[in-house]
């Protein structure tokens, strides 16, 4: 009994509850306005990610850096219990096009090895603001008019999807 | 050490119980939060009542007023007037798949007077296909310039905010 009662509470209750009390607080705010535990929905961005599973949103990823070609990133519409999760293509000031499916960026084809299907899209080409972001998601298989892409501003992006 | 943890752990339950006690503390948007979700409330019914198709349109365009402008954007039409979005709701037919739409984030800016407001939403809509279950979410931004006509908020304006442009 006392040796059950040992490893519930410890050698010392008290110490045991505020080490309890010190986790708590420090998961809530974690998890609360740190790290954002998302749920994806959706097609878009396979075979990256598929619906239906959990990922994390690292809100400070961006608080002392700016967002990178290739980033997964975590895009807020009204606010941040709704957000669109996709990747970053093209950065500020660069020209972007799709011919045939093939993205292009100031002109030079884009290597992207997670892309596994890929249908014939064609968009005119784009130049990006000076605080602006080219996002897509990863499934290119998809029909155009059915995947949500294009511009982002800066202060749109919540964070970088990190697990 | 013990005491110093004990007085971080303190601090930081302090912070999250301002955090939540702001969030919660009811403000002048709230009666515009509760109609918008009345509104949601009435389309997720609407599919699964019984009320006659027109009896039900004619209540979901009571949220509405009479000269109010709906843009979609992505090229389509704006639809003007309330009568028209009384004839669309009422020709809408729900067979094939269960519909439910839900607000989220809405942000309320009262205007001088208290008589109109903006807002600002994410509306999400899921779309449950009856014959196999499958499932499809679709989530749009939207402003909506809300108006206060014989003493109940209605919808004058919504319009449809590209996120991704």
């Amino acid at each position: 009994m006392s040796l059950i009662r040992r490893l519930v509470f410890g050698v010392n209750p008290r110490r045991t509850a505020v080490r309890i009390l010190v986790l708590a607080a420090i998961s809530f705010a974690t998890f609360k306005w740190l790290l954002i535990p998302i749920r994806t929905e959706g097609s878009s961005m396979l075979p990256t990610y598929a619906p239906d599973q959990i990922r994390l949103v690292n809100r400070l990823a961006y608080r002392w850096a700016v967002p990178g070609r290739g980033d997964i990133v975590a895009i807020q519409m009204a606010g941040p219990h709704v957000l669109y999760v996709k990747r970053v293509i093209g950065l500020p000031g660069e020209r972007v096009a799709i011919s045939e499916g093939a993205v292009t960026i100031n002109g030079s084809a884009l290597t992207e090895p997670y892309v596994k299907h890929r249908r014939a899209w064609d968009v005119p080409e784009v130049t990006l603001g000076p605080a602006e972001y080219f996002v897509m998601g990863d499934n290119r298989g998809m029909s155009v008019g059915d995947h949500d892409f294009g511009r982002v501003d800066l202060p749109r992006i919540l964070g970088k999807v990190v697990f | 050490m013990l005491r110093r943890l004990a007085i971080v752990a303190a601090a930081l339950a302090a912070l999250a119980a301002a955090a939540w006690y702001i969030t919660q503390t009811p403000d002048e948007g709230d009666p515009i939060r509760k109609r918008l979700q009345a509104f949601a409330y009435e389309v997720n019914n609407s599919t699964v009542d019984g009320l006659g198709t027109e009896a039900r349109a004619a209540k979901l365009g009571a949220f509405f007023t009479e000269d109010a402008e709906v843009d979609l954007g992505r090229g389509a039409a704006p639809i003007k007037g309330r009568e028209t979005l009384i004839g669309m709701a009422g020709r809408l037919q729900p067979r094939t798949s269960a519909f439910s739409l839900r607000f989220e984030d809405i942000t309320v800016a009262m205007a001088p007077g208290g008589q109109a407001a903006d807002v600002h939403l994410t509306a999400e809509f899921i779309r449950r296909s009856i014959t196999t279950g499958d499932q499809s979410l679709d989530a749009r931004e939207f402003t909506i310039d809300m108006r206060r006509v014989e003493n109940e908020w209605r919808m004058h304006r919504v319009t449809a905010v590209d996120t991704l442009k």
